[in-house]
């Protein structure tokens, strides 16, 4: 595919320092920008793009951006989400780690577009020593003149801040991100208000995925209409696929929107190894419901994947062969969202642990005919109820692997005691 | 001041400090500072960052408590994070991770009897196409085989007397 | 304004309204564990979920304002199947400690179980076990088994005390509540945290394993240990027949009331109950040369009513003396002022008060008598008596006040009362003061009378008799209102005494308190 946009360059050695980037054209859309384009119209080009964000809710960029108030006496904040805790995803750490200065351009721009002048890049705590490379990427920058004051030579000023996270998945969600940053455990805030009006330190706040702002340079640097080509009507671009499992090639891929699931794996990920056959693909991530081998021909888009009862979500992929048995996937989701469960919320914090201590008596040989049934029972209890959307995570991808491979799991079952 | 704490982390402290329009925000970094130089967070640790921030340690440690990096307790001389979540079990990492286990007598969460190595079992690590992969000493190492996990750990002192 | 239904019912409300207390007002009780509304929302038990028609999810009533045209149903089938879910996972965890544990009879998931459960838990794995002991502060123990992690506990140390003793620590399944190595919750509002724990996490040790929450009778009435004069609830087990000694106070809880303590009352006030039981005076002494004879209320009366009148007669009113308390009641207070002050006209009225402590910068005043503003507002000066010039001036001394004690060195009192002819004690408790007076009356406190006080702030607050006087203990309002009659004087007051006539009188003359 030869329109790729954030994945272009990435051939090029040493893409993450400053001067590759910059002969190969880069930090030139900001430059023209700060320099003849209004914020406003910076803004306008973002939301015709149609760019959704690239996190997980698919939230149209553009119109987040819009909801920040024009002016306002309190400063406001661009939060950078990298924090990609969703399982199976890796595409955001292959954007800092491969070409850093993108995210950079696109924070810029973000900034630009909104009126913000200081914006912080909460990277998860894993990515440690990765964060350190942005930090580098971050001082050339400054030193080039491309970020602090006078940015470019204008009177824009922005000061990007990287702010290490700590080993919590809930901190990808917008709010809990918000509360870690302030330096409090990531406990997601009710909403309303919403970050755009009441964020960081109670000022409005856009938080941005990585993926999401690695776009923005190209929109700029190509135009909205061209952007919109890439993708699908309403939701323009392409996507990074991180692929992952039983494939031959597993890696990150920038795909056009409504790729489909089947041209992924096999076209370019290399299908599965020898002798080894499909079961299940998940498409979005550990927190999207799992799909049969016989549903991979859905179109990588968030509308189909809706319709076909899951999610877009992270955009990542992962295989299952036949050779690994189902519950091996319903163990591995349940420990995850018990695992980081913040606890917070009653449906949550006691459904997850629930669904975990039935999976892990399960695991060690204990079954019972109920189970099933049980487990289902705790996840519908967290549907819709939770004070965050990691509620409908941790339910709905249970769900669907109860669901769709009840007779698999069912085997071994001791049946239940007539009632 | 509390006697283990250096002044050059203080001097670094207040250096994240003033990145940041509120004191409290500076938190996350002093304590990621605090462990990589002590290893691990004290209570007294937990005093000396209240103090500096203006809160009250109480708060500090339920930050310290919340996040799955930060240990209150001295770890081995390397920490040795496993992934077990599923794109790395697809590839086999419950089996590696028993291997580690066996290799150096201890299940994951303990630490050898040498002090030399903890073991973690983690979540997924974003590293999934370098599956089965690990952090050692938050460093990643991908694709790991048995071989490959004997010339690590060798490297750093496992199996010596 | 804003216009719903709730449950088919047309309302009209102002802006902002939360559906939480819209419902309260029509008097639907939402079933909720984290709210509380001295708090803003919380919105994590996720019990108070309603529905709202054309929203696909079920919404917080607690957090979510009333909009126009809102159609709210609070116990549709959707909402009553979510509140059993919710119910099932806070079970599921939950110990079955009832049968020990003291919140029962006033435990939010008993009742919530009782209301929308009643169904068999299917958990049937291991449960987290937790610490079930650990004294987090002078009063309290806190078992982490119980909790249900509302966090009010933790939310009213940070808003309300400003103390923030407590975090929660952990997340997700193994989150506990929790205090900082070797700290306590020692500020003087711990005892609250009691009463907002929605189940029998936080437990109070002075209430721990006494009485059953179903024996106790909740009465009203008024702390009398501060100018603040906090509502409070009196629990008071009414005593099992054929067991002597059971019938006592066992503990005392806040009564709302916004004007004065909102929610809430302070340590000293909610742990200081026992003196209603301990060292009272009730019978009427007759001191004898050493020995004690009881009297009764009549002859006590004949006796002190000719004493005046010999002083009124010999023209000698002035040596009548009279110590009050601002620890007595607007009507005690304005009968005193009648008789002592416009009737009688004696030589003078003093006071003799508790030592002033230190106010604590919420509730608890400097002051710690109840109705100093009551006192000031009837006029008097509350000059305590300098002993010399009082066994001087008087042949007759009346004391109202159980006081001396504490604030007058007995040698001191011994040697002033030995120059005044004729002493009578109305007191409600046995003091040194005893030995010292001719006859010692048994008189009331405040949960045992009915009456009117004044806090600091000017507001009166009146209150009814919460319990029975011990033995022959008469409250000060009968005994003045007896004495001024059989004095002479005239007024409703006097001629048809009750605390409601009587605090009518008051009211008519002193606006104020009205």
């Amino acid at each position: 595919m030869d329109e790729r946009a954030v994945t272009r360059f990435w051939e090029s050695e040493n893409l993450a320092g400053i001067g590759v980037y910059l002969a190969g054209g880069g930090y030139q859309a900001a430059r023209e920008a700060l320099h003849h384009m209004e914020p406003a119209a910076v803004l306008g080009e973002v939301r015709k793009a149609q760019l959704r964000g690239r996190g997980g809710a698919g939230f149209p960029a553009g119109v987040k951006w819009g909801f920040v108030p024009a002016s306002v006496d309190k400063p406001k904040y661009l939060c950078v989400n990298a924090d990609e805790g969703e399982p199976g995803t890796f595409k955001d750490r292959a954007i800092m780690s491969r070409n850093p200065h993108l995210l950079i351009e696109g924070i810029i721009l973000a900034s630009f577009a909104v009126g913000v002048h200081s914006s912080y890049i909460y990277i998860r705590g894993e990515y440690e020593a990765l964060a350190g490379r942005l930090e580098t990427a971050v001082r050339e920058a400054y030193e080039a003149g491309f970020l602090g004051g006078r940015v470019f030579g204008t009177d824009f000023d922005l000061d990007v801040t990287v702010h290490l996270g700590a080993g919590a998945y809930i901190c990808g969600e917008e709010t809990a991100l918000l509360e870690s940053l302030e330096g409090k455990p990531g406990l997601p805030r009710l909403k309303p208000p919403f970050p755009a009006t009441v964020g960081l330190f109670g000022c409005p706040t856009v938080i941005n995925n990585v993926e999401t702002l690695a776009n923005i340079p190209w929109i700029i640097r190509n135009g909205a209409d061209w952007f919109l080509r890439q993708g699908l009507p309403g939701d323009g671009g392409t996507r990074l696929f991180s692929v992952s499992g039983m494939v031959r090639k597993p890696g990150v891929y920038e795909l056009p929107l409504g790729t489909s699931l089947r041209t992924l794996i096999y076209d370019h990920a290399g299908g599965l190894p020898e002798g080894k056959k499909l079961k299940a693909v998940i498409p979005g991530g550990l927190s999207s419901p799992i799909l049969t081998a016989g549903e991979i021909d859905v179109r990588m888009d968030f509308d189909s994947l809706a319709e076909a009862g899951s999610m877009l979500g992270s955009a990542a992929v992962i295989v299952i062969d036949d050779r690994t048995p189902i519950f091996e996937v319903l163990k591995a989701t349940a420990g995850f969202f018990a695992h980081e469960s913040c606890g917070q919320c009653t449906p949550c914090r006691l459904g997850t642990s629930w669904i975990r201590k039935i999976v892990q008596r399960m695991s060690e040989g204990e079954r019972r005919g109920t189970d099933l049934e049980t487990i289902e029972s705790a996840a519908r209890a967290m549907r819709g109820k939770t004070l965050c959307p990691m509620g409908d995570a941790a339910a709905l991808p249970i769900l669907a692997i109860i669901s769709k491979f009840k007779g698999e799991l069912a085997e071994g079952l001791t049946p239940s005691p007539a009632r | 001041m509390i006697p283990d704490m250096s002044a050059e982390i203080l001097k670094k402290a207040e250096a994240v400090m003033a990145r940041y329009p509120h004191k409290r925000a500076a938190l996350l970094p002093i304590l990621h500072l605090i462990q990589k130089e002590a290893g691990c967070i004290s209570p007294g640790a937990e005093r000396w960052v209240a103090g500096l921030l203006g809160i009250k340690p109480v708060r500090v440690r339920e930050m310290v408590t919340f996040y799955t990096l930060f240990r209150r307790e001295p770890a081995g001389a390397h920490v040795i994070q496993a992934c077990s979540n599923l794109s790395c079990t697809l590839q086999g990492a419950p089996d590696l991770i028993d291997y580690i286990g066996a290799k150096l007598g201890i299940r994951p969460g303990e630490t050898s009897a040498d002090g030399k190595f903890t073991l973690l079992a983690v979540e997924c690590l974003g590293n999934c196409d370098q599956a089965p992969c690990m952090m050692i000493d938050m460093e990643y190492h991908g694709r790991l085989t048995r071989e490959k996990i004997d010339a690590l750990l060798g490297g750093m002192g496992a199996g010596d007397g | 304004m804003v216009k719903v239904t709730l449950d088919g019912r047309p309302l009209e409300l102002e802006d902002g309204v939360t559906i939480f207390a819209a419902a309260l007002r029509e008097g639907i009780k939402i079933p909720h564990l984290c709210y509380h509304p001295a708090f803003p929302p919380e919105g994590s038990c996720r019990m108070c979920l309603v529905e709202i028609e054309g929203s696909p999810k079920l919404e917080l009533s607690c957090s979510t304002a009333v909009r126009d045209g809102m159609k709210i149903l609070t116990a549709s089938p959707r909402v009553v199947e979510a509140r059993r879910q919710v119910l099932e996972l806070l079970l599921s965890e939950h110990p079955l400690d009832c049968p020990i544990c003291d919140k029962a009879g006033e435990c939010r998931l008993q009742e919530y179980y009782e209301r929308y459960g009643r169904f068999e838990g299917r958990f049937a794995e291991a449960r987290e076990k937790r610490e079930k002991k650990l004294r987090i502060g002078k009063n309290l123990i806190l078992d982490r088994e119980r909790c249900v992690l509302c966090t009010r506990c933790v939310r009213f140390l940070e808003r309300i005390t400003g103390t923030a003793e407590l975090g929660v620590f952990r997340r997700g399944i193994r989150s506990e509540v929790g205090l900082f190595e070797n700290e306590t919750v020692d500020n003087n509002y711990a005892g609250n945290l009691v009463d907002l724990c929605p189940v029998g996490a936080i437990t109070d040790g002075d209430f721990r394993f006494t009485s059953r929450t179903w024996f106790l009778e909740e009465k009203a009435s008024i702390c009398p240990h501060c100018g603040r004069g906090c509502a409070v609830r009196l629990d008071i087990h009414p005593g099992f027949p054929r067991v002597p000694d059971t019938r006592k106070v066992h503990r005392i809880r806040p009564r709302e009331n916004p004007a004065v303590n909102g929610y809430w009352i302070c340590d000293r006030g909610r742990y200081q109950y026992a003196y209603l039981g301990e060292g009272r005076a009730t019978r009427i002494l007759l001191a004898n040369s050493g020995r004690e004879t009881v009297w009764s209320w009549e002859k006590a009366l004949i006796i002190l009513v000719e004493k005046i009148k010999g002083l009124k007669a010999a023209g000698k009113l002035s040596r009548l003396s009279v110590i009050l308390t601002t620890a007595m009641s607007n009507e005690e207070l304005f009968l005193a002022r009648r008789i002592f002050k416009e009737g009688l006209k004696p030589g003078s009225v003093y006071f003799v008060d508790p030592e002033d402590g230190e106010a604590d910068g919420f509730l608890m005043t400097a002051e710690r008598t109840a109705n100093r503003r009551g006192a000031r507002e009837l006029g008097f000066d509350l000059e305590p008596p300098d002993l010399d010039r009082l066994s001087r001036a008087s042949d007759i001394l009346l004391i109202f006040s159980p006081f001396l004690a504490e604030r007058y060195a007995v040698s001191g009192l011994q040697r002033s009362f030995q120059g005044i002819a004729a002493k009578y004690l109305f007191t409600t408790r046995r003091s040194a003061v005893d030995a010292l007076v001719d006859i010692i009356l048994p008189v009331c406190f405040v949960p045992e009378k009915s009456g009117s006080l004044t806090n600091c702030d000017g507001v009166t607050q009146r209150f009814s008799r919460a319990m029975e006087p011990p033995g022959d203990s008469c409250p000060e309002w009968r005994v003045l209102s007896d004495l001024g009659r059989e004095l002479g004087m005239r007024g409703a007051e006097f001629e048809s005494p009750s605390a409601e006539s009587i605090f009518g009188e008051l009211v008519r003359k002193f606006p104020f308190f009205g």
